[in-house]
């Protein structure tokens, strides 16, 4: 907090500042958190939990050869996979240039009654340029 | 070449070593031949630095792809300024380029301070060539630009084409300036606080150096938003993602810092909260780094599996802990000498100013790492995403929008209210007026028309001061207008740069809201001759454009635009393939205006049936974003210029000085 001496007033108007800022904060944040899980996380019933909604988010990479790109160039479907397990996505807005074979991805969306995942966003890295899974 | 690279960097390590040493067994025992050997010392790690970036590069330009860092970010084709850019286009070439800065900036320092600020210096070098020994041991142990290849590929993988832009060229060394010169305050506050010498206005030799990394560290985070808007291709400029994210809160930060240490040189008032504001924005800065160079927050893995990580979370410890002592133990000589007196005075206005920003900071903060905090909390990553960062924003945006335009008016120390509401009547006026005019031409939502309208009020009053100041200026001296308007600015660059770039705070602004809240969307899969509307432009597709170059190769969609049936001309979105990478790249094509842009991104085209996908935004207003950001650079280079007030407030402190020390 500032150091300083301050009237009773500034106090005061310091204090509804930083309880109106709290409250914001918790609403902002209750509103908009989503778990972030990889594949296998996330097909392991007892590890999604719901306490957020049934909105989530994945992390994986392209299954090489997976990738059908709807004709128009919007939208495609896709395998992602974490290594171990796989999961079939449906995603059907414009597509990042950085989305190919093995790219690391990241969806957010639900899952569809018929096992594939529905993405709302999906975010893509290129093969090549992720450093920080390159060495570890 | 690697090998003289490699040598470089090693020496290095023990040339900043000696600096870091020398300086402060220097500044110990009080011996002047120590702190200049640790001065030398600075200047060699600067000269080493510089030639093992040269070797880098130079081994860029000559293809060697035996190299791990040429091979993976550099190939033949690659465009001669792309290639400089190379230099940062990896992690371990950026940390090699980040310590260039750090070291230039040492270097400059060393040289401007040969004879001033004698007594701080020996500590501000130490301070610096301790971070410096820092990103030394990450580029010689960590992430080394130097490292061979068993078996050279014949071609680099050349750079993502994504960066291959020139917006994107100077984005990060815009950036990297700005996070590196935050470093410069913090080593003299750090001085300020080891030596006890906090009467001494340490900001006031920092000032320009604040400035000048505070605006480019703000024109990279534009220019970061200009290129994704021309080259991410998807309408927008601004994502909430860590990266940009990184960038914005130190800025934020050095925001408060900036207004803060006013009330400091003024009222000798805030003093620990300045101090901590400094060492909290150097702090950030080295997050930042961080996390726009290890990509932790958007992977998935843990924290602690990046290569970097537990260094850098070393690192910030140390930092914190150090400044957080040296604080603890000058608590005693920083008391304030005066009281906030009155609720309504500019001092609280800068007070709320300030709870308002680091607020802000605080939370874009904490939503980008609350992956990591929840994951060390709950053992399970949980994300946050835009709509947490604009439900806080916006109304902490509004906020500081408010007080940016009663600031200027409101009296220091005890306003009067009465004075206070005469002087605001006309600013409230125009302000009425104004958010009368929009609801009568159609805008209703409620953001936009408080948004505009504060951005109205403090236009006004802003404006009014620069009125003010004229007339009075004119009536005093008998100038003509124009001269005496010049003149005004000219004897006051830091208080009328600071209201330019209130200005165009307030055009980013106006930016921000109109193509937030106005956004348009349209998609559309046309053949030949079709068309479809958005707003009122009507898009026809006309033709298929094919063009083939060395690098790449472009197909378009050639569009006729017209407007309440005016034709307009045609635009051109495409994609690019490029011949060494495998994805193609999307060129969207903009018809930028004052009022709107119209944006057009070529998803796709489909041979047999003739179609051509093509996706349209309507972006009102987002022209003026980029206004602004020149104007900003317009209004900081006119605060760091040198005026005649400071001048004047120098030769008072020295006066001061000399008189405290006669009475002694």
């Amino acid at each position: 907090m500032p150091a300083g001496r301050f009237t009773p007033k500034i106090w005061l108007a310091v204090a509804a500042l930083v309880a109106g800022f709290v409250i914001l904060f918790n609403v902002g944040l209750k509103g908009s958190m989503v778990y972030y899980l990889t594949v296998s996380e996330f097909l392991d019933e007892n590890h999604r939990q719901k306490d957020l909604g049934e909105h989530f988010r994945v992390n994986g990479t392209t299954v090489p050869g997976s990738i059908e790109r709807s004709p128009s160039g919007l939208g495609c479907r896709f395998r992602m996979t974490d290594g171990t397990k796989e999961l079939a996505v449906k995603y059907d807005r414009e597509i990042p240039d950085t989305f190919v074979d093995n790219s690391e991805v990241v969806v957010e969306g639900r899952l569809g009654t018929d096992g594939t995942f529905e993405a709302r966003t999906l975010l893509a890295k290129c093969p090549s340029k992720y450093e920080a899974s390159k060495r570890s | 070449m690697p090998e003289l690279g490699t040598f470089a960097l090693l020496l290095a390590t023990v040339t900043a070593a000696w600096a870091a040493l020398a300086s402060y067994n220097g500044w110990r025992s009080a011996s002047g031949s120590l702190v200049l050997s640790g001065e030398r010392a600075m200047l060699a790690t600067w000269g080493l630095v510089l030639g093992a970036a040269l070797a880098l590069e130079s081994l860029i330009f000559a293809d060697r792809f035996d190299l791990e860092y040429v091979a993976s970010y550099s190939n033949r084709a690659l465009p001669r300024m792309y290639k400089i850019a190379a230099l940062w286009a990896g992690q371990a070439g950026s940390l090699l380029f980040w310590l260039l800065i750090l070291c230039s900036y040492a270097a400059l320092l060393i040289v401007l301070n040969r004879r001033r600020n004698r007594p701080l210096m020996p500590v501000v070098t130490t301070t610096l060539a301790v971070v410096a020994l820092f990103f030394l041991l990450l580029v010689n142990f960590m992430a080394r630009p130097f490292v061979g290849l068993t078996h050279p590929p014949a071609d680099g993988q050349g750079m993502n084409p994504q960066l291959q832009n020139p917006f994107m060229a100077i984005h990060p060394p815009c950036l990297y300036l700005g996070y590196v010169g935050l470093t410069v305050p913090f080593a003299f506050a750090i001085a300020a606080l080891a030596t006890g010498r906090l009467s001494e206005s340490w900001f006031r030799t920092t000032r320009r150096f604040t400035i000048l990394s505070w605006f480019i560290l703000g024109t990279g985070i534009l220019l970061g938003g200009w290129w994704a808007y021309v080259e991410l291709g998807w309408g927008g400029y601004w994502a909430w993602d860590p990266v940009e994210n990184a960038s914005l809160i130190p800025w934020l930060t050095a925001t408060a810092f900036l207004h803060s240490v006013m009330i400091e040189e003024r009222k000798k008032m805030l003093r620990v909260w300045n101090m901590t504001l400094v060492i909290v924005t150097f702090l950030l800065s080295l997050l930042g780094t961080f996390i726009t160079r290890s990509g932790v927050i958007s992977s998935v893995h843990s924290f602690t599996k990046s290569d970097i990580g537990p260094m850098f979370a070393g690192f910030l410890g140390l930092a914190t802990l150090v400044s957080g002592a040296l604080l603890v133990y000058r608590l005693p000589m920083l008391q304030s000498e005066h009281r906030l007196d009155s609720f309504v005075s500019r001092e609280s206005s800068f007070l709320f100013n300030n709870l308002l920003l680091v607020g802000a900071a605080f939370a874009v903060l904490w939503g980008t790492l609350f992956p990591i905090l929840s994951e060390a909390v709950r053992g399970v990553k949980i994300t946050v995403g835009p709509p947490f960062f604009n439900e806080i924003m916006v109304p902490l945006a509004l906020g500081l929008l408010t007080l940016a335009g009663i600031c200027p008016i409101i009296a220091w120390r005890r306003a009067s209210p009465e004075r206070l509401l005469a002087k605001l009547r006309l600013p409230l006026g125009a302000m009425i007026l104004l958010a009368a005019g929009l609801f009568a031409g159609g805008v209703r939502d409620p953001y936009a028309l408080v948004s505009f309208s504060l951005c109205g009020f403090v236009a006004a009053t802003t404006l009014l001061e620069f009125a003010a100041g004229t007339r009075a200026r004119r009536s005093a001296t008998g100038e003509a207008w124009g001269r005496a308007f010049v003149r005004l600015i000219d004897r006051n660059k830091r208080r009328f740069g600071g209201f330019i770039v209130h200005l165009a705070v307030v055009l980013i602004l106006v930016g921000i809201t109109g193509s937030s809240v106005f956004k348009q969307e349209q998609v559309a899969t046309l053949k030949r001759g079709e068309s479809f509307s958005i707003g009122r432009f009507t898009l026809t597709f006309d033709d298929m454009v094919s063009r083939d170059t060395a690098n790449q190769e472009f197909l378009g969609a050639r569009l006729l635009v017209a407007s309440n049936g005016h034709p307009l001309g045609t635009l051109l979105p495409g994609q690019n393939f490029y011949k060494a990478g495998q994805n193609p790249s999307s060129e969207v094509d903009i018809r930028s205006t004052l009022s709107e842009d119209l944006y057009l991104i070529m998803t796709g085209f489909d041979p047999q049936a003739g179609a051509t996908t093509v996706k349209a935004y309507l972006n009102p207003l987002v022209a003026w974003i980029w206004i602004g950001g020149a104007v900003l650079i317009l209004g900081s280079w006119l605060a760091i210029l040198p005026d005649l007030r400071e001048r004047r407030l120098a030769a008072e402190a020295r006066l001061r000085a000399v008189e405290s020390y006669a009475q002694a």
